[in-house]
């Protein structure tokens, strides 16, 4: 009965341990490369958080590290620029929509030129072409902000732009 | 009944017949029966069957890990190629603070603007159409990085460039390739070099050309390979009798360099020119990085085909990071002549330079170099590579002895500093300076000495001269010359000698970068000239002198270029850059410029410090730039006589056989 009583325990600790490992994310060992990698950015947490729910990044190095977060900073670049087409097509303020014409410019250069860049530079190997391209995406992204004489639909989008940019150009920093 | 719940979702999800599981009614906890309590007798049935729905749990549990171990191993493999770097994370604590100005090392600004203008894309075609130069390098459209290859040969100066065929932004590059009898005025030419092997097809990258005694043209480049490794390569003029030298072999034995054990696959670039040694062989350096600690290879080589690394390095510095666009050349101590690269002996000085990956500044040192250690000592050991070719925009630099004029030439890569949208929209990114001749500043012994080519004086126009204008304290003195985007002017500055003597000492610590510009005003500056200034001065450059009395009574003097209020637009550099500047006794106060639209190159004391600035302003452009002299000191008066000519275009355009020859 008490081996029983045992064998059950046993298996609940076992158990509240590993089910969060079968669903993929990254073993203890692992975290310590993202968290003294995280460290030399500005947002540690969203690194972070970023980081492990990836999770090509308990196999990634540095150089791998920076092109999860580039590839992160590439879907919310995406999200962004479908959410302004959608808004455009919506009944909107001259000058409202002005911003929102200058805005998708602004995304559509994020994907077409910062984004490649910066995979192709640290893929490469001259990762410095990698951080001012991500620096440059969080640039644009002020940019797009300021394009808003009055209240801008997108401060949430773009703050997060911009702090995705700077963890990227923090990561990547640290190959040069 | 958590423990239930968890392990039905478990059993669906992993689907493992061999595991049964007790319905929710089942009570997992066996309830004994008075009496029963002793393990020694018989087990009854039901207590054996739920020992055996455990044992099954268990082995489903172990399963569970097992299949979920294999599948985070599959998803890892199967989405990313991940570049494997094989760098390990330094394991000295990473610190991103900067050593500071006394070491050598520059405040990295951020780019983070006061948003004071709610302006939304200012740019439209005028304004961008006027920001290309008119004398500085630059192919008719795309990326351009790099100087590489500079060479003279057969009647022409050559010079190749890292290049994107395909877009304003960096990517997919290959050589470009240009000719000029002067320095001056380029002819574009057909691609070099292209990325068609396995060796280069991640990238043909920088490198450099030597000229052999027998007239061979030998080109080391670095190649990024179809697996992202660099390697050096070894390339020659198909033709030798072509003085175009228009087409170009790679050798077949290529890569004639791997990188060395202990050095990262991809922290291996940009070969030097080779200098002969006594014992009848070449030497080349790479740029490389151990963890954080910059370092140059030495190789040594009879063919350019078989290379041997030498011992040691020829000199490191901790902290500095992967040094790129290595340069190493003898200077002269005792005559304004340039050396020839494998120039040693008396009176001559070895300088290394290095592009700084973390920094993106090129440093450079005088020192020692001992051929037979293989080693190369800077005659300031505490600073090491302290002092900087320019202080402004200036990267990826790269010399070459030119036989020709007998004088060692310097090219260096001018970035854009506006945003990469921009460069898409107009088409193009980067220039190149003015060619510079590099000499030792022996006044000082420490500094380098570059200046403009005098070919580019022959591109002087009209001319206006102006003479012992006095610009009172708190005061701007306009400079009529008519339209000002293209010109030249050179300047002499006296500072009134009273106001000298009678400036009480400061004990506060000024820079150029952290300073207020040229807004803030001190007793003894700032003062200077204002270029590329509207008529109401909405945007303005000021490039300036600012004279600090310390402690000691002693006077530093500052050199600094303020982009603050270069231009109304909200998404360009609005940094201030400068250095101080040694100034000597009895030493006016001298600078050069040479705007050229949207750059201006700055010069101090013969070229002594130089400033380089990219600025994109919005109203200062075409018809309305002008010129000033400004004096925004609260004690002192200054004087100033200046000459500035309208500059000619270069008419930098393709290659015409018919015309040109």
């Amino acid at each position: 009965m008490k081996l029983l009583l045992l064998i059950f325990l046993v298996q609940a600790v076992l158990l509240t341990i590993y089910l969060p490992a079968s669903q993929g994310t990254v073993q203890p060992m692992d975290a310590r490369l993202i968290e003294q990698t995280c460290k030399q950015t500005p947002l540690y947490n969203l690194c972070v958080s970023i980081l492990k729910s990836d999770s090509r990044s308990s196999k990634a190095d540095v150089t791998g590290l920076a092109l999860i977060m580039v590839d992160v900073l590439k879907a919310k670049a995406t999200g962004t620029r479908n959410y302004i087409t959608r808004l455009l097509r919506g009944n909107l303020k001259r000058d409202v929509r002005h911003g929102l014409s200058s805005c998708a410019d602004v995304y559509n250069a994020v994907l077409e030129a910062d984004v490649p860049v910066a995979i192709e530079a640290l893929q490469k190997g001259n990762p410095k072409f990698a951080e001012q391209a991500a620096n440059d995406a969080a640039i644009e992204a002020s940019s797009c902000e300021r394009s808003f004489s009055g209240h801008s639909p997108l401060t949430k989008s773009n703050k997060s732009m911009q702090d995705v940019s700077s963890v990227a150009a923090a990561i990547v920093r640290l190959l040069l | 009944m958590v423990v239930s719940t968890l392990l039905r979702s478990f059993s669906s999800k992993h689907e493992d017949p061999a595991a049964t599981l007790p319905s929710s009614t089942t009570p997992l906890l066996y309830e004994p029966r008075p009496g029963e309590l002793d393990l020694e007798r018989r087990w009854p049935p039901k207590r054996a069957a739920l020992v055996v729905i455990f044992g099954f749990l268990l082995l489903a549990l172990f399963l569970a890990i097992l299949i979920a171990d294999l599948n985070s191993d599959v998803h890892a493999n199967g989405n990313v190629s991940l570049a494997t770097s094989g760098s390990s994370m330094a394991s000295e604590p990473l610190k991103l603070v900067s050593r500071g100005v006394s070491a050598g090392v520059s405040e990295k600004a951020n780019r983070v603007f006061a948003c004071v203008n709610v302006v939304s894309f200012p740019w439209n075609n005028t304004m961008l159409s006027w920001q290309r130069t008119a004398y500085h390098f630059q192919p008719e459209k795309n990326w351009m990085n790099d100087p590489n290859g500079p060479m003279y040969y057969k009647g022409w100066y050559h010079f190749f460039y890292q290049y994107n065929p395909n877009g304003a932004v960096w990517g997919d590059i290959v050589w470009g390739h240009a000719v000029s009898k002067d320095l001056i005025h380029w002819l574009h030419l057909p691609l070099a070099m292209v990325a068609d092997q396995w060796y280069d097809m991640n990238g043909v990258w920088t490198g450099s050309a030597t000229i052999l005694p027998d007239g061979q043209v030998i080109m080391l480049y670095t190649g990024s390979t179809n697996e992202s490794v660099q390697v050096q390569n070894l390339a020659y003029p198909a033709n030798l009798s072509d003085p175009l030298l228009i087409n170009w072999v790679k050798y077949s034995g290529n890569p004639v360099l791997h990188p060395p054990p202990g050095i990262d696959s991809q922290d291996f670039r940009d070969p030097t020119t080779a200098w002969y040694t006594s014992d009848g062989k070449w030497n080349i350096a790479i740029g490389s990085k151990v963890n954080k600690t910059g370092i140059t290879l030495i190789y040594s080589t009879e063919d350019f085909k078989n290379f041997e690394l030498l011992d040691g390095v020829l000199y490191s510095f901790p902290g500095t990071g992967m040094w790129e666009c290595v340069d190493f050349f003898p200077v002269s101590n005792t005559s304004i002549k340039g050396l020839d690269t494998s120039v040693k002996g008396p009176g001559v000085k070895h300088v290394i330079k290095t592009s700084l990956d973390q920094a993106r500044n090129d440093y450079y040192a005088v020192g020692t170099y001992d051929e037979k250690a293989g080693k190369w000592v800077p005659d300031n050991t505490t600073i090491g590579l302290g002092l900087r070719y320019d202080y402004g925009m200036f990267y990826a630099s790269k010399s070459f002895y030119d036989l020709h004029k007998g004088r060692r030439v310097l090219w260096g890569w001018i970035q854009e500093s506006d945003s990469e949208i921009a460069d898409v929209k107009k088409g193009w990114a980067s220039v190149q300076s003015i060619p510079r001749t590099v000499l030792l500043d022996t006044k000082t012994g420490t500094n380098l000495l570059q200046w403009p080519v005098e070919e580019v004086d022959s591109l002087r126009l009209t001319s206006k001269v102006f003479d012992k204008v006095e610009v009172k304290a708190g005061s701007v003195v306009p400079l009529d010359v008519g339209t000002a985007t293209q010109v030249d002017i050179v300047a002499e500055f006296e500072l009134d000698k009273e106001a000298l003597e009678r400036t009480a000492q400061t004990n506060v610590e000024f820079s150029c970068s952290t300073s207020g510009g040229a807004a803030e005003r001190g007793a003894l500056g700032p003062f200077g000239l204002l270029v590329l200034a509207d008529e109401s001065l909405n945007e303005h450059t000021p490039v300036y002198f600012y004279i600090a009395k310390g402690t000691d009574g002693n006077l530093t003097t500052f050199f600094c270029a303020d982009q603050t209020r270069s231009s109304e637009a909200t998404d360009v550099d609005k940094k201030i850059y400068g250095s101080t500047i040694p100034v000597l006794k009895d030493e006016k106060l001298s600078v050069r410029l040479l705007v050229d639209h949207s750059i201006i190159e700055s010069f101090a004391q013969g070229g002594r410090t130089c400033i380089t600035s990219r600025v994109y302003p919005t109203k200062a452009i075409y018809g309305a730039a002008r010129i000033f002299l400004f004096n925004n000191a609260t004690e002192a008066s200054v004087t100033s006589s200046l000459k500035i000519w309208q500059m000619n275009s270069a008419f930098i355009r393709p290659f015409r056989p018919e015309q040109d020859h």
